[in-house]
């Protein structure tokens, strides 16, 4: 952001609060990620150490990193298309009973999710549905509330003159989408897409359930690495594992949005 | 400080979901057990070769964990065997899976194996999801006292070879020898040293299942011994018996740490108040950690177990084979193995897990029985043998429920 001097002191302070109230719950996990011994009342680690990278490690933490990642990007690449088509179609009005479709796609929503695998776990199961495709048809299905509501509001905003501009210039409709569409909403795509990687990469009970223990995901691990006590600097990193790479796409996500409103 | 917990602990919400499941209106299954064919351990053994076995066991436990990671699985791929660690945070998960795998009728289940007691095998047990009559076919439980009440019984339910024993737990109460000048020698004597000196004790808060069985503990005292409490859950009993305990509870609160204003949550935080000299008291169930937690530090050096004369409170796990399971050798080829003197030896070392053993040494071959004799003395905790004297039977799940629903409304709101 280009410190523009027209931005007030008072807005600065503000931005200034909401970083410390975000990055401020992550400092004790980076005490703890390195703590071999840290004992109360002592405000610091009494040791520091690399304990609780090498046990997260050992927990397979390394697998199961590659796991969530792929399981998200799969999420992602899935939800992101499903849902730019349900957002465009709602946004053009051309939808009998909206309303009503719109409902059902956000019914993920307000539905809590372990009543929800616990329920289609046994129907997946007599249909012998492999377990890893359960949990990306099921996950998928979670996303696209994320995906159609950003992608209904993109396209509503979006102004569908440049694409039959592009027409009457002549160009295909592929290429109108590839050099008119897509360009003009990347951003919100980006968005989608990057929400759409948040619900496979975090979830847990849907990859536990449905997944039958074939999928051991960082959530998992995580998971159970957490109901023990003593384990406090392998969570931590764990913990850090699981936040900084959404931190860093949220980053890039939001580098590509401010590329695209130039 | 080094991970310590069970695998029996965390089984609250097995039981909600399988009401929850009944409340689906999926037609249940048959909640018959299925019976394994008897048949010749060769057989098996041939069968299983090549097989893989998913293990899910409770995967909070670093030791437990790399044990079969670096010692179980190693030793059953030498028989032909794939073992694989499932890690869950809740051997109720494990449950779960298995009874939808039943209802819907799978053969070729995720789970081959699960460790194991108490209200999850009863859970299971009711709906049928085990499978039964394999037990008797491992060479290893020729090593097991059949008599023995700990691993014949699971909180109270016969196991009629529905699981095989993994291993002991014994309750222990754990004090610091150079605060404590004056150690109780039975759990009444605790509870009058507690109000003798205010602020030096305190319990976790159940359903933690260390602080649970410290209520149960003090059931069997306040009952007059453990002889006079049905270990069968019944309404009746629990009216007659409770009572007395929670009054008793109640009673004590003020001479608790912090006035019992609060309660640790879970074992760690008592752990961790012990350490850091708040109290003069933890307790735990697996003891044989002790001296790990003295040797780097975490616990001063003079800790040391409380012996009492009433005995306390031992139980044992186990490995399940849910009937859904489509490598069902294999388990049972993996289980027989983990009973056997060599493996038992190794998990009972306390460098690698340090648990005791659920073998009977009169029955052992003379080389473990001397192996297993030599395993390292510690001034910290007393040999299994001394500490298991005169131990006492957990209660049926039913009981353990209603003490820790009956906790949380008489204590913890009180």
């Amino acid at each position: 952001m280009s410190a523009a001097p027209a931005v007030p002191a008072a807005s600065r302070v503000g931005r200034g609060l909401l970083g410390l109230w975000l990055v401020l719950p992550v400092v004790p996990l980076l005490l703890w990620a390195f703590a071999d011994r840290w004992s109360f009342p002592a405000l610091l680690p009494q040791e520091w150490g690399v304990r609780g990278l090498t046990e997260a490690a050992a927990s397979g933490a390394g697998a199961a990193l590659l796991r969530s990642t792929l399981l998200g990007a799969v999420v992602a690449v899935l939800a992101t298309p499903l849902g730019a088509m349900a957002g465009r179609a709602l946004a053009s009005r051309q939808v009998p009973g909206s309303t009503a479709v719109l409902a059902v796609l956000m019914s993920p929503l307000v539905l809590p999710p372990f009543a929800v695998a616990l329920g289609l776990d046994v129907l997946l199961l007599r249909l012998r549905v492999p377990a890893v495709l359960g949990v990306v048809v099921l996950l998928v299905v979670a996303a696209l509330p994320y995906t159609t509501i950003t992608m209904r509001a993109a396209y509503a905003a979006h102004d569908r003159g440049f694409e039959e501009e592009a027409r009457l210039l002549g160009a295909s409709r592929w290429r109108t989408v590839r050099s008119v569409q897509l360009p003009l909403l990347a951003p919100a795509l980006a968005g989608a897409a990057f929400l759409a990687f948040l619900v496979g990469w975090s979830d847990y009970v849907v990859t536990l359930l449905i997944g039958g223990g074939r999928l051991t995901t960082l959530p998992l691990v995580l998971a159970s690495a957490a109901s023990a006590t003593g384990n406090d600097s392998q969570v931590a990193v764990l913990s850090l594992t699981s936040v900084l790479p959404p931190v860093a796409l949220l980053a890039v996500v939001t580098l590509l949005g401010r590329r695209g409103r130039r | 400080m080094s991970a310590r917990r069970h695998a029996d602990r965390r089984a609250r919400g097995t039981a909600l979901v399988a009401g929850l499941l009944a409340l689906t209106g999926c037609s249940a299954p048959a909640s018959e057990p299925t019976t394994a064919t008897a048949r010749d351990w060769e057989d098996v053994l041939a069968e299983a070769e090549g097989q893989t076995v998913r293990l899910w066991m409770y995967g909070g436990d670093d030791k437990g964990n790399a044990y079969v990671d670096d010692v179980l699985a190693p030793a059953a791929a030498e028989l032909g065997v794939t073992l694989e660690r499932v890690p869950i945070a809740d051997t109720g998960d494990a449950v779960n899976r298995v009874l939808s795998e039943r209802q819907a009728d799978v053969t070729d289940g995720e789970v081959d194996l699960v460790w194991l007691n108490g209200e999850n095998f009863a859970t299971g047990q009711q709906a049928g999801a085990w499978l039964c009559g394999w037990t008797s076919m491992l060479p290893s439980m020729e090593y097991v006292d059949p008599d023995d009440p700990l691993v014949s019984t699971d909180f109270g339910l016969d196991v009629a070879g529905c699981e095989a024993p993994w291993h002991k737990a014994q309750f222990a109460l754990v004090y610091d020898e150079a605060r404590v000048e004056d150690p109780p020698g039975s759990v009444e004597e605790l509870l009058a040293w507690i109000e003798e000196h205010p602020g030096r004790f305190t319990y976790p808060a159940p359903p933690d299942f260390t602080g649970s069985v410290f209520v149960r503990q003090v059931l069997y005292a306040v009952s007059g011994g453990v002889g006079e409490v049905p270990l069968e859950f019944s309404a009746e009993a629990y009216d007659e018996l409770a009572p007395e305990l929670f009054d008793r509870l109640a009673e004590l609160e003020p001479a608790l740490w912090r006035e019992g204003s609060s309660y640790p949550q879970e074992l760690g935080e008592l752990d961790q108040l012990y350490a850091d000299g708040q109290v003069d008291f933890t307790m735990t169930y697996g003891p044989a950690t002790l001296p790990d937690l003295v040797a780097e530090g975490t616990f001063p050096a003079t800790t040391r177990v409380l012996l009492v004369e009433d005995g306390t409170i031992g139980n044992a796990s186990f490995l399940a084979v849910p009937a859904t399971s489509g490598s069902q050798a294999g388990a049972m080829v993996v289980a027989d193995l983990a009973l056997s003197p060599e493996q038992q030896f190794q998990k009972a070392r306390p460098e690698v897990w340090g648990q005791y053993t659920v073998l009977d040494p009169q029955r052992l071959p003379g080389e473990f029985r001397e192996r297993f004799a030599g395993l390292p003395q510690s001034e910290v905790v007393p040999p299994y043998e001394e500490l298991s004297d005169g131990a006492d039977p957990e209660v049926d799940a039913g009981w353990v429920t209603a003490l820790d629903e009956g906790w949380r409304r008489q204590i913890a709101a009180g």
